[in-house]
């Protein structure tokens, strides 16, 4: 059984649709690349499978639950990192870490030791006690990441986790989403289509709301060039230029 | 309920964290000192008056200040209530607001926590810090009773007092619950402060509209109307009718701000 299932997910915001008819699964242990241009409707997917927001039409079910039908289920499985970090400025890195934890329902006596591996994890190691609002966006969106890793949910959904990161930065978020590859099912968006590369076995490229490629790396490469060496920005700039 | 309890605490260390908590607590102090202070004076003269005269020949409205307890204290609560009113939107106001602006919203309703405990942890919360402004005008009283005199007994009548300081509580809890509510519609807080306050003065002072309105829309007025709920309890008659329109508003706002929590699955 596909860990995540998607089936024709629509999503309408009065009459504009924001997501027409998509209709995707992961297996499990897989990380999908999630690709497509500003506005094409990634993050709106992402908010429906975190069960933020409905969907008008189709279902989008998470490890077998449901996220409209069982949320709860739902959200016990994922852990989710937002376009903007939901961080609250005013705690410090270790408050906040530990809030989030009680919010997922950790167990008191474990939850000190959960938080210190997922900050080592992230590298926010030594800025445990300092205030939220005083650190770099860097900084800012590991303690994002470290707040979706909370618990190893089984199910990770992370909405552009190398936005605001410096080039080592990025290398290390990459390296730690691709450790993450077979323990847990990732979904990952970006611009940064490099990273796609190095990370992801599969792709999703949406444009204005609608699938336009979902493939392996490797075949969608074959599919659009000759040559073997076609970059997936070619590939993505091709596809959605329409 | 564990969850509920986790967001009431991060709630109260917010505010704690922040100055606005010691902004109010300031505010709070200093308006209501200044109005102790006066109500004092006002006392001791009309106690040297009475001296003078006798308190047979006093007009009779006067009768109020042969003791601490009514001529002061009661009066006291009579003015911390609407020090209340003017507080308790600015604490209030960020509850859902704040959440929602900073998009930590996102996060309380992707956690694996029902709206319920969401709603329930803000309102603990709320009513922790309004709990704690209010706690330190209990210091007017125990001043009085420990430098005040009285001809017979204690300076204070002690359940007089905290009758009427319960009442001031519940009046806070609602507030809290009213503001919650507004706070849960916006993003903006200076707007949920606005708002919360237009709706809860002119519902204050529904009483004296009531005056000018023929029956049966008088008395039913009357009885919605905070002021005239709350001014037997601050007098110190505990009044079970009142109780049951307190606890009716607080609930008809939890359950509206739960809706509203709730409806942001459904938009």
């Amino acid at each position: 059984m596909p860990m995540i299932e998607v089936q024709h997910l629509t999503k309408r915001y009065r009459d504009r649709v924001a997501v027409e008819d998509l209709t995707f699964q992961v297996e499990e242990g897989e990380i999908l690349g999630f690709l497509g241009p500003n506005g094409a409707g990634k993050s709106t997917t992402m908010k429906i499978l975190t069960g933020f927001l409905p969907p008008s039409e189709g279902t989008a079910r998470v490890g077998g639950f449901d996220v409209f039908e069982q949320p709860l289920e739902v959200k016990r499985r994922i852990g989710y990192l937002p376009e903007t970090p939901p961080l609250y400025p005013e705690m410090t890195v270790r408050g906040y870490l530990q809030f989030v934890g009680s919010l997922k329902g950790l167990p008191g006596r474990g939850l000190k030791a959960e938080v210190e591996r997922v900050a080592g994890l992230t590298g926010v190691t030594h800025v445990m006690d300092r205030v939220i609002q005083n650190l770099s966006k860097g900084y800012k969106q590991r303690v994002g990441i470290a707040q979706a890793l909370l618990g190893s949910p089984p199910v990770l959904i992370l909405d552009e986790p190398t936005e605001g990161l410096d080039p080592t930065q990025r290398a290390e978020v990459r390296a730690l989403i691709k450790s993450l590859a077979g323990k847990h099912t990732v979904i990952l968006s970006t611009h940064i289509l490099p990273e796609v590369t190095v990370t992801c076995e599969k792709v999703l490229i949406i444009n204005q709301g609608k699938i336009v490629a979902y493939d392996e790396i490797r075949k969608l490469a074959h599919l659009h060039g000759q040559a073997e060496n076609v970059s997936l920005e070619e590939i993505f700039i091709k596809l959605t230029a329409a | 309920m564990r969850t509920a309890l986790a967001i009431a605490r991060k709630e109260l260390s917010i505010y704690f964290t922040t100055p606005w908590a010691y902004a109010v607590f300031t505010a709070m102090v200093a308006l209501s000192s200044f109005f102790f202070v006066g109500l004092l004076q006002q006392f001791k003269q009309v106690q040297d008056m009475a001296r003078l005269m006798g308190w047979d020949h006093m007009p009779p409205d006067y009768n109020v200040y042969r003791n601490l307890t009514d001529g002061v204290v009661v009066q006291l609560w009579g003015t911390i209530l609407i020090i209340t009113l003017f507080v308790a939107p600015f604490l209030s106001m960020r509850l859902f607001a704040e959440e929602k602006r900073n998009k930590t919203f996102e996060l309380l309703m992707t956690a694996p926590v029902r709206p319920i405990e969401i709603v329930l942890g803000k309102y603990l919360g709320g009513l922790g810090i309004i709990s704690a402004t209010l706690g330190l005008t209990i210091v007017f009283p125990v001043l009085l009773s420990s430098f005040g005199r009285a001809e017979s007994g204690t300076a204070l009548e002690w359940s007089t007092v905290l009758l009427g300081y319960a009442g001031l509580l519940v009046w806070g809890a609602t507030c809290m619950a009213v503001g919650m509510f507004i706070s849960s519609l916006t993003e903006s807080q200076m707007l949920a402060a606005l708002l919360t306050f237009v709706v809860l003065l002119p519902w204050m002072l529904l009483s004296g509209v009531a005056q000018s309105t023929e029956e049966p829309l008088r008395s039913v007025l009357a009885y919605l109307s905070f002021d005239s709920q709350l001014q037997n309890m601050l007098k110190g008659v505990m009044d079970v009718q009142s109780m049951v329109f307190f606890a009716s508003v607080i609930l008809f706002s939890l359950l509206l701000t739960h809706r509203t929590v709730e409806a942001q699955r459904w938009a």
